[in-house]
């Protein structure tokens, strides 16, 4: 898997968010992201992304590094859509900077957005952490997903290393035949074209192979399918998405003040 | 029209959806960048750039349904490498996929012209727009940015993603590799 600076992949921590059966996770991601789509004020979003981070460092035992380390890339992103949302929302004129004018509405949708995105990935981050994407597919599959389609997403990321490896084949093949190290934008747009195109047909190269090597051991003809590591659901885990809708309409029924 | 996927169409789609889900996970924190920072105009620019392994495979496997099950396996693959919009970006898998299916659903997944790739290509690019609307909360009715942002859409689906997967499959065909293609 690549390298994405945070360590974005499953480990076998025997957590209680590990051990939740995958599909349940899964509805819990979308649970959340429903939830987030439906809040208008930002406090909702703010309790959201304060659970979800109580969930991924007691219950995931998910290291409050990893979670920090992917900060950049949820809080960075967040931020900029919050600050582009004070200046494009339109509403009451409350600050001006130059000819950019922040406004009354946009400083109350700014935050509603930059939770919207941050509770929204922190969630997606949070299942990958804490499932093993076979366990995914398996319970996918038992769910009624055509098991085919499910090793469409295994097999894509079984060739994940071999495209990254056949990557710096092709960048050392370059090197040895005296590849510019400084070159211009165009030089380099033509040196990414070659790689992609003979990656991708050493891509197509062994799927030709892959597929010959499926035929032969049977694959796709019986209509269901055994697995070598079964995943079982358990009622017990659906806490996680029951407490969720609990504490979502809560929110909801706060924030539009049936409470008051 | 053949609608059976043979094993052989689903390990292609998983070939492509792992490259192009390598390579749209790099491009995808550019794109975040312009669309976050400089609204719907910023995202148009790029918004086509991500395409081009769906007209690739539709041209590769040509069957129906096969640019929506790339769609969503590529976008899978994408958020198990660190995509920045976690499970929201199968929404965007789901809306090029379909955008694709509806152009390619007018000439019955028959017409595989270099018209048909440009104009799937603008479809998806601006479907996709419709699922970064209501992900990024831009609203049409007062952010004018986002109608603005139509012709940059579909001008930049058509180019990066229409032509390039359209000549990429042309490239792939002369090598032989995959008898479906001519």
């Amino acid at each position: 898997m690549a390298d994405n600076g945070f360590q974005l992949q499953f480990k076998e921590r025997h957590s209680t968010l590990n051990r939740i059966y995958p599909l349940v996770k899964l509805i819990w991601v979308v649970i959340v992201a429903v939830g987030l789509f439906i809040y208008k004020s930002p406090l909702p979003g703010a309790v959201a992304f304060l659970l979800i981070l109580f969930l991924a460092a007691v219950p995931g035992k998910i290291p409050l590094r990893q979670i920090f380390g992917s900060a950049k890339l949820i809080f960075g992103l967040g931020l900029l859509l919050m600050i582009f949302h004070f200046f494009a929302d339109p509403g009451e004129e409350i600050f001006r900077v130059g000819f950019l004018k922040i406004t009354d509405t946009g400083l109350m949708q700014g935050p509603v957005f930059f939770f919207r995105l941050s509770v929204v990935v922190l969630a997606s981050f949070v299942m990958i952490w804490t499932t093993d994407p076979r366990d995914l597919m398996t319970s996918l599959a038992k769910a009624g997903m055509p098991y085919r389609m499910a090793f469409t997403v295994f097999l894509a990321m079984r060739f994940l290393p071999l495209a990254q490896r056949e990557v710096e084949a092709v960048k050392d093949a370059h090197a040895i035949r005296g590849k510019a190290q400084h070159s211009s934008l165009g030089h380099r747009f033509k040196l990414w074209q070659r790689y992609m195109f003979t990656v991708l047909i050493n891509g197509l190269r062994k799927a030709e192979a892959a597929a010959v090597a499926l035929d032969c051991r049977a694959f796709g003809t019986a209509p269901t399918r055994t697995y070598v590591k079964d995943v079982h659901f358990r009622v017990a885990d659906l806490w996680l998405p029951l407490a969720t809708v609990v504490i979502s309409t809560l929110l909801i029924l706060v924030e539009r003040g049936v409470f008051s | 029209m053949k609608l059976k996927y043979t094993t052989r169409d689903i390990v292609i789609l998983a070939v492509i959806a792992a490259i192009a889900g390598v390579v749209n996970t790099g491009t995808g924190n550019i794109w975040y960048a312009a669309n976050s920072s400089l609204g719907p105009l910023g995202g148009a620019l790029l918004q086509g750039a991500f395409m081009w392994a769906y007209v690739l495979a539709v041209w590769l496997v040509r069957k129906p349904g096969a640019a929506l099950v790339i769609g969503i396996i590529e976008t899978s693959v994408e958020i198990l490498l660190g995509n920045a919009s976690g499970i929201g970006t199968i929404g965007w898998g789901i809306t090029q996929g379909l955008a694709i299916e509806i152009v390619m659903a007018f000439g019955q997944w028959k017409n595989y012209s270099i018209w048909s790739a440009i104009a799937a290509g603008a479809a998806a690019s601006q479907f996709g727009t419709v699922w970064t609307a209501i992900f990024y909360g831009w609203d049409p009715s007062y952010a004018k940015d986002v109608w603005l942002a139509v012709p940059i859409n579909l001008i930049s689906g058509a180019i990066l993603s229409g032509l390039l997967g359209y000549y990429l499959a042309k490239a792939v065909a002369k090598t032989g590799l995959v008898r479906s293609a001519k």
